[in-house]
């Protein structure tokens, strides 16, 4: 019977590590529906490459910096991981391997939101390599793998601090550094809307991120005993319906139209918010904690919008703001019963867990944020020393960087129809 | 002798000492488009016209509401239709076009120009053209329709638009349906209050923060009141005097209690907007410019348009 429960295990994280990597086909439609057609091969393109530079990085060394045997600060064994080994009673190192390396990735893919429609192609492979090094594998490290938060008692169930908030930190800092794209603020300060250039890919890959989350979040049990994955899942889904339905009236509210894109992402507020609580909050809180996530990103875009933080997919609100109140949101809802009573952690604040568990919680979140922001910041500003700017050239944005960095369109046929009447008006201009 | 040109230059030497109000903004332009008519007239090869015609305009300058620049809408009605006579309108019309356009009224986007045989027909050819619309009865026909329906004579002693209005008047009153056709090509207006009760303002671009006058305040005024004015057979075309017949009747009394005031306030918010050369920028008013006072008096007067709005539409689709 154990044996069977140990082969259950197995194939559940397994598939738990086919469903996270597929939440990468997620971002590639919501990217590319959420950004402008001569961007769209480059932004899908991209993220395939990047994935494989993020493989090796965390093969080679990202996995023994969270995982390995070192310090409260960082792992320093266990470097080019994995073997066909199986222990007893546990994951194979290979499954285990497997699901935690798709974190990591998308972690990586969430900060390059923040490089969208603007940063070279170089800027990518660069620090696709440091940050599945030195940012993700430390901050998952101090969590997660033992490190000085775990000690503290963080809870972060599948990763809103860990995955999303660290993705958004480094997608911050790339936003401030590369500065707002062209058009998208005028001379007077007012913004204007770059809209991106397919809603039904957006809205494809938000659904594709939402089943893909079943595996982040349920397959982070690292089990099947109990069945309690069905619970994680069903908080999940709540979470994300609530999110979504939050974000559509408010924009409804706010503006007197019920927007796709900001429903979209309620959806994934929604499910960022309930990451960390997922297995530890009532189904009830879990509407709560999604349907405020919603209600916050549509404050959050707009705020980041005022203050000239040109964001394109959104990435920093859905994954950053709405990371740190998932994270907090633990402190407050964690149940007994999922917590202190089967010493998987401490209680939340409604819980007669006091304040510390929420106060433990915000440490986290500062302490990770801060780490993955700062150094992002730091990496970044070398690079964009080293490498002469960040950005393509203002020529290269506007022709867009399917043409500038990868020598071909997403939509040729579409691309040189445009580029016919960009000719033909320049010609009537010089000849009449 | 006046050409073109230095109408254009009078125009733009003279326009801005005429922006104290409403009323003499829109005297003006009737003086500056007369100007265009006779250069018209003059340029082409007949001594004078072979026969009675009017030269009307529609659309805002129909409705005495235009602002510093606006497009041009208008159309002729000639007596009688043969070969010399439609050759004469035809090339009238175009040269009409063509002046408006040289003096600073754009060509009309939606083709309502004299320029435009459609607009341009002797009083037989229209009325059948105005009873085709009605049986019609297609999005566009209604619309053409309500157009007419703002025509003030600028030139011409005849009483021919007086005359086809009545036909719209008689088969409307045949035909009460009719009245819903009109309903529901205006029905849709765009939200200015939202849930929350707060003045719906544009969300980005360089109008941010402002409010469309013409889409969100005017046109809910000016659409209600010409349907009313169409069922009741008022053929007045500016809104405010059409609002004042109206009230005479005493089942609009209590509906159109504010209806004169609103729209005058409104009216001078927009000749507060005229300083612009840009002709969107008349239309943008940024509440936040605002007093207190004032935003709330807007508020009151877009909530009270819905509401006549609403009322309106009720109104003519139960009687239908």
């Amino acid at each position: 019977m154990e044996a069977v429960q140990v082969l259950m295990d197995n194939l559940w994280v397994g598939i738990g590590a086919i469903l996270v990597f597929f939440m990468l086909g997620g971002f590639i439609l919501l990217e590319a529906g959420s950004t402008r057609m001569k961007n769209a091969g480059h932004i899908a393109g991209k993220t395939i490459f990047t994935a494989g530079i993020g493989t090796l990085v965390f093969w080679a060394v990202g996995y023994g910096f969270i995982y390995g045997d070192g310090n409260p600060f960082i792992g320093l064994s266990n470097f080019f991981y994995g073997d066909a080994s199986a222990p007893e009673g546990g994951l194979t190192t290979a499954v285990d391997f497997s699901f935690q390396v798709m974190f990591a990735l998308v972690s990586l893919t969430i900060a390059f939101g923040g490089f969208a429609e603007r940063a070279k192609l170089s800027v990518y492979v660069i620090f696709a390599i440091l940050f599945s090094a030195f940012i993700y594998p430390v901050v998952a490290h101090w969590i997660w793998g033992g490190g000085w938060l775990a000690e503290h008692g963080k809870q972060d169930f599948a990763g809103s601090t860990v995955v999303h908030l660290t993705g958004a930190m480094a997608a911050l800092a790339a936003t401030m550094i590369l500065k707002p794209r062209i058009g998208k603020y005028n001379k007077d300060g007012s913004s204007n809307v770059l809209a991106g250039h397919n809603q039904v890919y957006t809205t494809l890959g938000v659904l594709i991120l939402w089943v893909g989350w079943f595996g982040f979040n349920g397959a982070s049990t690292f089990g099947v005993a109990d069945g309690f994955f069905g619970y994680v899942i069903l908080n999940t889904q709540l979470a994300a319906g609530a999110g979504a339905v939050a974000a559509m009236f408010t924009a409804w509210a706010k503006t007197g139209k019920a927007d796709v894109p900001t429903t979209l992402n309620g959806a994934l507020a929604g499910l960022v918010a309930i990451t960390a609580s997922c297995g530890f909050v009532a189904p009830w809180a879990a509407v709560v904690i999604g349907l405020i996530g919603g209600i916050m990103v549509v404050f959050s875009m707009q705020l980041f919008e005022k203050l000239k933080i040109d964001d394109p997919i959104a990435a920093l609100s859905v994954h950053g703001t709405v990371g740190v109140w998932g994270t907090l949101s633990n402190g407050l809802f964690a149940l007994p019963a999922l917590s202190t009573d089967i010493d998987w952690g401490q209680a939340g604040l409604f819980y007669g867990g006091g304040w510390e568990q929420l106060g433990v919680q915000a440490l986290g979140v500062v302490a990770s944020g801060a780490y993955a922001f700062v150094i992002s910041f730091i990496i970044l500003k070398i690079m964009d020393k080293v490498m002469g700017g960040l950005r393509v050239s203002e020529e290269e944005e506007i022709m867009g960087l399917d043409m500038s960095e990868h020598g071909s369109y997403g939509y040729p046929e579409q691309m040189a129809l445009e580029e016919a009447k960009l000719t033909t008006a320049a010609t009537k201009e010089k000849f009449s | 002798m006046e050409t073109y040109e230095s109408i254009k230059k009078w125009k733009d030497a003279h326009i801005s000492s005429y922006l104290l109000s409403n009323v003499s903004l829109n005297e003006f332009h009737d003086q500056v488009m007369l100007k265009v008519l006779h250069v018209a007239m003059g340029k082409i090869e007949w001594s004078k016209p072979p026969c009675e015609f009017i030269w009307f305009i529609t659309g805002s300058g129909g409705r005495f509401e235009q602002g510093l620049i606006s497009d041009q809408d208008h159309g002729i009605v000639y007596e009688i239709s043969n070969e010399e006579n439609d050759q004469y309108f035809k090339v009238l019309g175009e040269e009409l076009s063509y002046g408006m356009d040289c003096v600073g009224y754009p060509y009309c986007n939606g083709n309502i120009m004299s320029s435009n045989p459609i607009w341009c027909k002797s009083l037989e050819q229209w009325r059948t053209q105005i009873i085709h619309w009605m049986e019609n009865e297609s999005w566009e026909s209604i619309r053409y329709l309500q157009i007419f329906y703002d025509a003030r004579v600028l030139y011409g002693n005849t009483n021919y638009i007086q005359q086809l209005k009545s036909i719209i008047l008689e088969y409307q009153l045949e035909h009460p349906s009719l009245l819903s056709r009109f309903v529901a090509n205006v029905k849709h207006i765009k939200s200015v209050i939202g849930p929350m009760g707060q003045i719906l303002v544009e969300q980005h671009g360089v109008y941010q923060g402002c409010i469309n006058l013409k889409y969100a305040a005017f046109l809910p005024y000016v659409n209600s009141i010409r349907l009313l004015s169409i069922k009741e057979g008022v053929y007045k075309t500016s809104t405010l005097e059409r609002i004042e017949q109206l009230k005479k009747k005493v089942r609009y009394k209590d509906l159109l209690q504010y209806s004169f005031e609103n729209f005058s306030t409104l009216i001078t918010y927009r000749m507060s907007l005229f300083h612009s050369k840009n002709y969107d920028d008349t239309h943008y008013l940024n509440i936040k410019k605002l007093s207190k006072e004032q935003r709330k008096q807007l508020k009151r007067i877009l909530k009270d348009g819905k509401k006549l709005h609403d009322s309106v539409v009720e109104l003519t689709f139960l009687k239908s």
